[in-house]
């Protein structure tokens, strides 16, 4: 799964039949993922009523299938939380080896969610309605 | 699968159904040298991993056999989960 942060809201009139009730959320992935794809963007189904500025897991490939509980749906990305908080463990940045890779993560989540890079813990919001 | 590092912990109170009580971690990759890669993987959880523990990670349909082997768990969201927690390595 990866993290990201939800920036829209897709509208389609005209879909799968499979997907009529779907809800389509635009994410920017924010973290360093795996595995990798090469999109900034991405559109995943939501079956947890995320709203548009909330963190999120998405979960990536053939398991997104089970989003709105069925293997036959036309689907690839789909959101599977609502990120409350992330518990970072300080250590690891220190670990050897850990640097530069874990470090540059650890950068990574901060920046996307708009932390100081002394605290993990996230206030909740749901900010402004994000950038394309 | 992948080698990686146990880094944090991912809390989710509104979660897809099935996935209750379903810890997510945090694991940052590591390549065959044991260096970290800068890549992000949040993966779940069923072995109890700890913050800092060296652990394995399977994708994609090896992820849902780790949380309920069979055929059928395809009901499952899960693409990446813990499959090991890893003591040394040669």
């Amino acid at each position: 799964m990866i993290l990201g942060r939800v920036i829209g809201e897709v509208w389609a009139t005209r879909r799968d039949t499979r997907l009529q009730r779907a809800k389509l959320l635009v994410i920017r992935p924010h973290a360093i993922y795996e595995p990798a794809f090469a999109t900034r963007h991405l559109v995943a189904t939501d079956d947890v009523d995320a709203g548009v500025g909330d963190d999120v897991i998405v979960c990536l490939g053939a398991p997104a299938r089970a989003s709105a509980g069925s293997n036959d749906m036309p689907v690839d990305a789909a959101v599977l939380g609502v990120v409350d908080r992330i518990d970072l463990q300080p250590d690891a940045m220190t670990a050897p080896g850990a640097a530069p890779g874990i470090k540059r993560a650890f950068d990574g989540i901060r920046a996307a969610r708009g932390e100081p890079a002394s605290s993990a813990r996230r206030a909740p919001s749901r900010e402004g309605s994000g950038t394309l | 699968m992948i080698r990686g590092t146990v880094i944090g912990q991912v809390w989710a109170t509104r979660k897809a159904r099935g996935l209750d009580g379903q810890t997510l971690l945090l694991v940052a990759a590591r390549d065959a040298e044991g260096r970290a890669t800068g890549r992000l993987v949040v993966a779940s959880d069923t072995l109890d991993a700890r913050a800092g523990e060296d652990v394995t990670v399977a994708f994609g349909s090896g992820a849902r056999n780790v949380l309920r082997p069979g055929p059928d768990n395809r009901d499952l969201l899960c693409d990446a989960a813990i499959a090991a927690i890893v003591e040394g390595a040669g």
